[in-house]
């Protein structure tokens, strides 16, 4: 087990955050540590804008930082399934990156 | 066009449901929905069937969707109008179903105020829904709606709830009514068209294959991919197996079928995904029940893995080839693959491995011999039921069950040949859900047979329905194969528990379900005795426009078999109560 960051763009949407901290709870992942603020300078997510075809917009998004304790197989299984969740744009941990379902092999946020 | 179409949120919401497709909603009205069930009597294009408890409402959605491929649409009141349908949205979670929960909620300004009827339903429901949605705008509603049916039938299908506080649906509040083109989730983008390179792969892998096995779930049929399943094994002619969610997408009468597989699959279906060295896993997900221990879970196989869901895949079992799409597509990628080198594929390779499967079928194959043990001075086997009903209704019928030893009966023993017309609850295992599933199908297909069965445990848990089936006329056949217990949870403890049977039995407290059918208005016919048996499921197919309850006592010592041993691998199964692998 290693303590392990991810990093999560998300639709800054009532009931959003619950949604990430309900996965960790329901998979019985523990949580160490949380961050989240909404995003003001979107320049460094441009290729987010570029690849979702859209603009955001002042507290239209938040990026969220949480560090858990897990080991490597299951990392992937928390990555694949914050992915998933619908109001989540792109999550990554040190290595890779999901963009909308497209795994890129590298921590762009 | 002048002025445009002003409505209230209650309208907006019937008519975005029209603008959906919607043609039935089940539901059961209360105070919080009240705006919302006038804005439905005010208007002629959508069904509701009022039901008799909310569970099942969902349920009976949950069997019109897995029967039609169309989303199931509910409509709840909030508090224990939500609550209630929490068991059947979980259902539906479990097993990938699209459904839309519209629930009422109290009004804005008393939520948080622990107002009459109000619940959490957002909350509660969480955990258990694929999607969900707070109305705080009714202008939002068309949107929404769009959203949510959307949301709940793309990618891997599942339930959404909308959850609607009371004055978001107010009849004096207007609003300009738009219904948006196509649903737009910037942030929601599942896969659809498979990875090129995945598929070369893939397809190289099968090339190399001598003992391949096809292993499709309900993913496949969520897809529709049966003709693309199909035509798979016109090229390979491997052996297939089918999960308990999966029965019907390949034929079961074909000769390549090998059964349903896992914890009480077939035989040759266990031994020969233990066996093979290569799976093809199609919409299915290696669930607990499939692989009993994962790590000594089919040792020489690689497998490749087509799902939509990427948290599918490499779950439980590592998947040498991951194939992310709608299976439909990443299957006709492979046939087209496959078709390209044809030269390099010769079918006869596989007859040793065809040979070596026929052995196990012939040795332990589902050996149970109806007819032979059929006279009166023998008890009614539970098998005998479910394969006197399968020969009536010439294995056409839609058949919905229940959980518990019928259910695994009822897979075993009725032989799908087209998908969707097994309708169970595979994944959370809910009793209740036959009976209510029965009603959703019949809806859907009026003119089909539909029957359910059941077992004298699950059948109570949401036998009120039986009144629903009244008020709309449901001629569904419910086959009760009653053996005075719980019978899966005596089979265990017979097994694992010294043969204490704590709390499975009533002590003959089990009600006259002949004369509870005829209080219903409809018809009932028990069944004690072999000889009766066929006449009296004859004579109950016969009654066309009639539901009618066949209450069979079955031989309540009986057990299902195979069985896989716990904790082991699929090759350690029990093939009777004293007899293993």
């Amino acid at each position: 087990m290693i303590k392990r960051k991810l990093i999560l763009i998300m639709e800054n949407k009532p009931g959003a955050l619950v949604r990430v901290v309900g996965l960790f709870h329901q998979r019985g992942y523990n949580i160490e540590s949380l961050h989240v603020d909404p995003v003001d300078d979107f320049t460094p997510y441009k290729f987010i804008e570029d690849e979702l075809e859209t603009k955001f917009k002042n507290n239209e998004i938040s990026r969220l930082t949480i560090q858990t304790l897990v080991s490597d197989s299951l990392m992937r299984q928390i990555l694949r399934q914050l992915n998933k969740l619908i109001d989540v744009i792109a999550v990554s941990n040190e290595e890779t990156t999901y963009l909308k379902g497209v795994l890129l092999d590298e921590n762009l946020l | 066009m002048g002025t445009k179409l002003k409505l209230s949120g209650a309208d907006m919401l019937m008519r975005a449901l029209h603008d959906e497709g919607v043609e039935l909603i089940f539901g059961y009205p209360g105070g919080a929905a009240l705006h919302i069930y006038d804005a439905l009597f005010r208007q002629d294009k959508i069904e509701h069937i009022l039901v008799r408890h909310e569970q099942g409402a969902t349920h009976a959605a949950d069997g019109y969707a897995r029967a039609t491929g169309k989303p199931g649409v509910v409509l709840v009141t909030s508090g224990p109008g939500a609550t209630n349908a929490i068991t059947g949205i979980a259902t539906a979670f479990m097993d990938s179903i699209p459904m839309v929960v519209i629930s009422g909620q109290v009004a804005s300004h008393l939520i948080g105020t622990d107002a009459f009827q109000e619940t959490d339903m957002i909350g509660i429901s969480r955990p258990v829904v694929k999607h969900s949605y707070t109305v705080f705008d009714a202008s939002e509603i068309p949107k929404i709606v769009q959203e949510a049916f959307h949301v709940a039938t793309s990618g891997r299908p599942g339930p959404v709830v909308i959850d609607i506080p009371k004055d978001m649906t107010a009849p004096e509040n207007l609003f300009e009514y738009h219904y948006p083109e196509k649903a737009n989730i910037r942030s929601y983008n599942p896969p659809i068209e498979p990875d090129v390179e995945q598929i070369d792969r893939a397809v190289k892998e099968i090339l190399k294959a001598k003992k391949p096995v096809i292993y499709a779930g309900g993913g496949a049929i969520a897809s529709n991919a049966e003709d693309e399943l199909f035509r798979l094994n016109e090229i390979l002619d491997a052996p297939v197996t089918n999960t308990l969610m999966g029965l019907g997408i390949y034929p079961a009468t074909h000769q390549r079928f090998l059964g349903m597989l896992g914890m009480h699959g077939t035989y040759q279906a266990n031994m020969a995904m233990h066996n093979s060295d290569l799976i093809i896993a199609v919409g299915a997900r290696f669930d607990d029940r499939i692989t009993n221990n994962p790590s000594k879970f089919s040792p020489d196989a690689k497998v490749i893995h087509l799902d939509v869901d990427h948290s599918s895949v490499s779950k439980i079992i590592e998947a040498n080839i991951a194939v992310f799409g709608q299976v439909k597509n990443s299957l006709a990628a492979i046939i087209k693959g496959l078709e390209n080198n044809l030269n390099e594929y010769k079918k006869e390779k596989l007859e040793p491995w065809h040979k070596q499967i026929k052995n196990w079928k012939s040795s332990h194959g589902l050996n149970y011999d109806l007819y032979k043990d059929e006279s009166d001075d023998n008890p009614i086997l539970p098998q005998a039921v479910v394969q006197h009903v399968y020969n009536i209704t010439e294995g056409r019928a839609f058949v919905t069950s229940d959980v518990g030893q019928h259910q695994m009966f009822a897979a075993q023993y009725y032989h799908f040949d087209e998908p969707r017309k097994w309708i169970n609850s595979g994944g959370l295992g809910t009793m209740g859900f036959g009976l209510p599933a029965a009603m959703g199908v019949k809806l859907a297909f009026p003119d089909d047979e539909v029957l359910c069965i059941t077992g004298e445990g699950s059948i109570q848990m949401c036998i009120q329905e039986l009144s629903t089936c009244l008020q709309y006329n449901l001629p569904i056949k419910i086959i009760n194969i009653n053996n005075e217990a719980l019978g899966m949870v005596k089979q265990w403890q017979d097994m694992n528990y010294g043969g204490r049977h704590s709390q499975s039995t009533y002590q003959n407290s089990l009600p006259d379900f002949i004369k509870l059918s005829e209080s219903y208005g409809h018809v009932g016919i028990k069944v004690e005795k072999n000889s009766e048996l066929k006449p009296a499921l004859e004579k109950a197919f016969s009654m066309k426009d009639k539901l009618v309850f066949v209450d069979v006592y079955v031989d309540p010592s009986e057990h299902v078999y195979p069985m896989l041993v716990a904790n082991h691998s699929l090759e350690d199964m029990w093939l009777s109560k004293d007899k293993k692998t």
